[in-house]
């Protein structure tokens, strides 16, 4: 167990005892660990890097540190900068595994069922990845999350970079309870008035978060963006549904001509309900 | 949040609510204010609620012995599979290994179990369940003996396993026995009847866990007579001790288990599954071994409640009276017998639920399966019923145009009522009194009645929740449960009552599991000898035998045996002034350690009458005996019957099927409250409980194997998931054979609660919600206008 006080001591650490695992929060690592199913050579502790707990503005984004805690992210300060990353910071777990779960970890971890990820989706952020020998590179979070890109051996993902677009943004998740769960679907919403674009990412139905790109598109040219903003429920509705028909498609015959396939079973069907009436509501109080 | 209670400082041992509400303003209760008094009817606070609030409390797995070792147990990853070779040389030689034993080395009786002896202390040629054990490692550190039994080898055959209970009559039979453990087939008045109305209704109950707060953990020690002693958290000391004894082959008395620790039980603490390979490793290294399971273990090995499938066919003339009552009842035991024929016997009885019926044709079945196992856990056989047969009452109210309620109401059990097993029913059945109590309390308020209010939408405070898709939904639902062992069971427990100076004990194999009995034992000490200071000794298979802790046992029998002892004590304290006073026993009184007469000449303290002397006495309490059900599901199979009625409110989001559970209104015929603050802890537990049998609570199982085993895939309910409870009406009609006249109290709120809140999600979606728990695609509902 190593505990560098630097990014690029911890890279170092990393390129040293390349079995070691870095961890910040612990909140998924730690219990694999308990469980017995990851049993790490050596750690690499991110705790003690001060640089990577804060976040400044940067060109009109925000830099935020990937040792930014949820119970930090879901503040009323980030709540003002950027509302859907909050909410969705405050509705991921309990008290006690936001106090010590962190931004990077949620993004590096990747878990279907990650509160963040879809908001980051959604705002297209951009994660800053030190490797060894002080080199720095950028990736789009998606690219992460979708596996298109990979961290390498070594690399740690230092800031996650958050574009700020100054318009209502919604998040929200559907769980099996009331109290903290693991969301069913969740969807995040955000307006883009600067490039007149409403995006749209719906997390924990597949592996990684889903954008409906076409929907997306569809919505933002009914959306007067001069104007009020504001849509008819009908459109609101058609939106919710065109989301989740494209995240949770019917299946396709394989071959043309060939044995329709069977329908979605209830389970499925039920989730489209869910992810449809998400993306209504979300989109709904977005532009309220 | 609502709520009209006191500021809760009770440290009651019970998890319950945050918010719960302590009584409602027409409970009328008696006994004292909070914590002040003493004897029965008090609310006396426990004497570890301070530490186990503090954490201080010594839990099964914090114990420690000088030198001791750590056993980890080898659990099968299949459900079903043949055994073909275990090869244990890798692992014995493993550095830090003491010894690793396996069904060869189990001297006794290969098999063991609570009612027929099934289960093998360790698989020998065939895993009949995931997390089977099937051989266990002692080494000089837990992870040693972890990373030891892992390096067992052993090699398995996969078999298909038998997962569908349907599918296990004509299924291969999985064991020697058969895969049939008990048919009860219930035949009760003219079974050709029909109805002039009759509903249908399939129902399926899931696989609730009891999920205790801390797993469970024991020490055993070795005896230098060739003996062990094992310190558990048992609930039931006695039969885990011959349990285990027959399978070290040792006679009961050289096998000593200890309780101790005990962190809450819900169903049956700490399998023997467990203590038998701790007991085989300490006698085998001569060295106090010690084990703490992990969750996962936890949740694999222990008994769970029995997943049903019921079906029911309710016939009923045109005013809604209840004409006849078919079901058919199948309970998925898992691999063992375990406690299945006793929760068959209580959903077969109380098929109909406690409304009078003229004519019942029920059939139940406990079969064996692949699945995890099943057994005790409270309410076990009539919850399952209760959620069925209410369903039912909804579904004919809806064929009717009648009200839910109406009619339960036009259909109740009162005393004096035949139960379809043709027992009357002769202890108090308030249930009219209670279905009324429950009706006319006022309902929640709604969102738009106070808008300014903070609501805490289903889906919880950072969920998606939308006003405009909640609907609200009203269920009511009637239920009972028996008390004490059914069919002839042996309930027999013993006390011992002893006096020094101004202190009592009392020494009784009455496990404190949470319900209570510590205090309780304290309480009626107190009533009867006046003295305040009153210790209740550990428990140990030294002391005779109390039974399992379970629906009322220990209030009734465990409690009466205490109260006879200290009777007796009473008189060998007051015979002698008596007698010198030349006045009888009865008219002298003991209050505050001080002895008076009733015409106040005499007056002296019970320390000055002792004169330094020890007095006790030993006594024992059984109460009346009960029959089998006889080959058509006839006999006076229960000792006691206690009801209870609950009205669930929920609100419902009809578009995500989310649903949250507002407030839970609950009207008991407890008896008699002995302790007023223990009481509403209990129905508060049970009715959290019941919420989440009712919502979440569901061990899911792929082909048998367990998937998620722990406390992330098992969603219990949180602070925000339980609802505010309200107990508006306690009603106390003594029940004249049970000691005090009390009735257990805790499992019938966890019988009825699942069924109240599935009739009022019925209620907000107009759905038919045949299936707990709910899932959130049944409670979807019509889309909002």
């Amino acid at each position: 167990m190593t505990l560098p006080g630097t990014l690029d001591e911890a890279v170092a650490a990393l390129a040293a005892t390349p079995a070691a695992v870095p961890v910040a929060g612990g909140t998924d690592l730690m219990a694999s660990v308990n469980s017995g199913q990851l049993r790490p050579a050596a750690l690499v502790g991110l705790g003690r890097i001060g640089e990577i707990r804060g976040w400044e503005y940067l060109d009109g984004n925000a830099l935020l540190g990937a040792g930014l805690t949820l119970a930090r992210l879901g503040r009323p300060d980030f709540a003002a900068l950027i509302p859907a990353l909050a909410a969705s910071a405050r509705a991921a777990g309990p008290a006690q595994i936001r106090n010590a779960g962190t931004l990077g970890g949620n993004l590096v971890s990747a878990a279907p069922t990650g509160d963040t990820l879809p908001v980051l989706a959604a705002l297209e952020a951009t994660a800053l990845i030190a490797g060894p020998g002080g080199s720095r590179r950028e990736v789009p979070a998606s690219h992460l999350l979708a596996g298109m890109e990979m961290l390498h051996a070594g690399e740690l993902v230092g800031y996650v970079r958050v574009p700020l677009l100054h318009a209502p943004q919604t998040f929200l998740k559907a769980t099996g309870r009331t109290g903290p769960g693991r969301a069913l679907a969740s969807a995040a919403v955000v307006l883009d008035p600067a490039r007149r674009h409403v995006r749209c990412a719906i997390g924990a139905v597949a592996p990684m978060p889903l954008r409906p790109l076409e929907a997306e598109q569809w919505v933002s040219s009914l959306i007067d963006w001069d104007g009020q903003r504001t849509l008819p429920p009908e459109a609101l509705a058609a939106f919710g549904d065109y989301v989740a028909m494209a995240c949770i498609p019917d299946p396709q015959p394989a071959t043309e001509g060939g044995e329709p396939p069977p329908p979605l079973p209830p389970v499925a069907l039920h989730l489209r309900r869910t992810v449809a009436a998400l993306a209504r509501r979300g989109l709904g109080r977005a532009l309220a | 949040m609502t709520g009209t209670g006191t500021a809760d400082g009770s440290g009651a041992v019970t998890a319950t609510p945050a918010h719960g509400t302590r009584l409602g303003a027409a409970g009328g209760t008696a006994g004292s204010p909070d914590g002040v008094g003493i004897g029965l009817g008090a609310s006396l606070t426990p004497v570890d609620a301070a530490a186990k609030a503090e954490g201080a409390f010594a839990y099964a797995a914090d114990l420690w012995a000088e030198g001791l070792l750590w056993a980890a147990i080898l659990r099968s990853p299949h459900p079903h599979a043949r055994i073909v070779s275990i090869d244990t040389a890798q692992a014995a030689a493993m550095p830090g290994v003491r010894a690793v034993v396996t069904h060869e080395d189990v001297p006794g009786d290969a098999a063991h179990g609570r009612r027929v002896a099934d289960r093998p202390a360790f698989a020998r040629d065939l895993v009949r369940y995931h997390g089977e054990p099937i051989a266990a490692v002692a080494a000089d550190h837990p992870d040693t003996a972890r990373l030891a039994a892992a390096a067992i080898a052993v090699e398995y055959e996969p078999l298909e396993p038998l997962t569908d209970p349907e599918q296990s009559f004509t299924a291969e039979p999985l064991h020697p026995d058969g895969n049939l453990i008990r048919h009860i087939p219930l035949r009760y008045g003219d079974p050709d009847v029909t109805g002039e109305v009759v509903v249908e209704g399939l129902y399926r109950i899931g696989r609730q866990d009891p999920a205790p707060i801390g797993a469970e953990a024991a020490l055993a020690v070795p005896c230098p007579d060739g003996g062990v002693e094992i310190y558990t958290a048992s609930t039931d000391p006695h039969t885990d001790r011959d349990l285990a004894a027959a399978c070290f082959g040792l006679p009961p008395e050289q096998v000593k288990l200890v309780v101790t620790g005990v962190p809450g039980a819900l169903g049956d603490r700490e399998d023997t599954g467990m203590q038998v390979p701790l007991g085989l490793l300490a006698m085998r290294t001569g060295c106090p071994v010690k084990i703490a399971a992990t969750r996962e273990e936890s949740f694999l090995a222990h008994a769970h409640r029995h997943p049903t499938l019921l079906r029911y066919r309710h016939h009923a003339d045109r005013s809604g009276k209840l004409l006849k009552v078919e079901a058919q009842i199948l309970l998925d035991a898992g691999a063992y017998a375990d406690t299945s024929s006793d929760a068959l016997a209580a959903a077969v009885s109380f098929a109909a639920g406690p409304y009078v019926v003229p004519h019942a044709v029920v059939d139940g079945w406990a079969v064996r399966t692949n699945n995890p196992p099943s057994g005790h856990v409270r309410g076990e056989g009539a919850m399952q019923v209760c959620t069925a047969y209410e369903g039912q009452m909804d579904k004919l109210a809806a064929e009717l145009g009648l009200e839910p309620a109406d009619i339960r109401m036009r259909n109740v059990l009162a005393t004096g009522d035949l139960l379809p097993t043709g027992q009357t029913v002769t202890c108090p059945a308030p249930v009219a009194e209670l279905l009324h109590a429950v009706r006319e309390a006022p309902l929640p308020p709604l969102p738009k009645d106070s808008p300014e209010a903070d609501w805490l939408l289903p889906g919880g405070p950072e969920g998606a929740g939308e006003p405009g898709a909640v609907r609200r939904g009203v269920g009511y639902a009637l239920g009972m449960v028996h008390m004490l062992g059914t069919e002839g069971a042996d309930e027999v427990s013993t006390a011992t009552v002893k006096v020094n100076g101004p202190v009592a004990t009392v020494l009784c194999a009455a496990v404190e599991t949470g319900q209570g009995f510590s205090t309780l034992a304290r309480q009626i000490v107190q009533e009867t000898l006046g003295i305040e200071e009153v210790h209740v000794a550990s428990v140990d298979t030294d002391q005779p035998p109390a039974g399992a802790g379970a629906r009322g046992r220990h209030t009734w029998v465990s409690g009466g045996a205490v109260e006879r002892a200290a009777k007796m004590v009473r008189t060998q304290l007051l015979q002698p002034l008596a007698a010198k006073f030349g006045m009888s026993t009865e008219l002298l009184t003991i209050a505050d350690g001080k002895i008076t007469s009733y015409d106040g000449v005499l007056s002296t303290t019970v320390a000055e009458t002792l004169e330094g002397k020890e007095l006790w006495a030993t006594a024992q309490c059984r109460p009346h005996p009960t029959e089998p059900l006889d080959e058509t599901g006839q006999g006076d199979a229960f000792v006691g019957l206690a009801f209870a009625a609950v009205r669930a409110v929920v609100d419902v989001d009809i578009e995500l099927g989310s649903i949250r559970v507002v407030e839970m209104s609950v009207a008991q015929d407890v008896g008699r409250v002995l302790n007023p603050r223990q009481l509403h802890a209990r129905i508060e537990a049970g009715v959290t409980q019941g919420v989440g049998a009712a919502l979440s609570e569901h061990l899911r199982v792929a082909k048998g194997v367990v998937r998620r085993p722990d406390l992330t895939g098992y969603a219990l309910p949180t602070s925000l998931d339980a609802p505010d409870i309200r107990i508006v009406k306690l009603i106390e009609e003594r029940d004249v054979v049970a000691p005090f006249g009390a009735k257990a109290a805790s499992a019938v709120p966890v019988v009825v609660s699942p069924a109240a809140v599935a009739g009022a999600v019925r209620a907000a979606t107009g759905r038919p919600v045949v299936r707990l728990p709910i899932r959130p695609q049944a409670a979807v509902g019509a889309p909002p206008q």
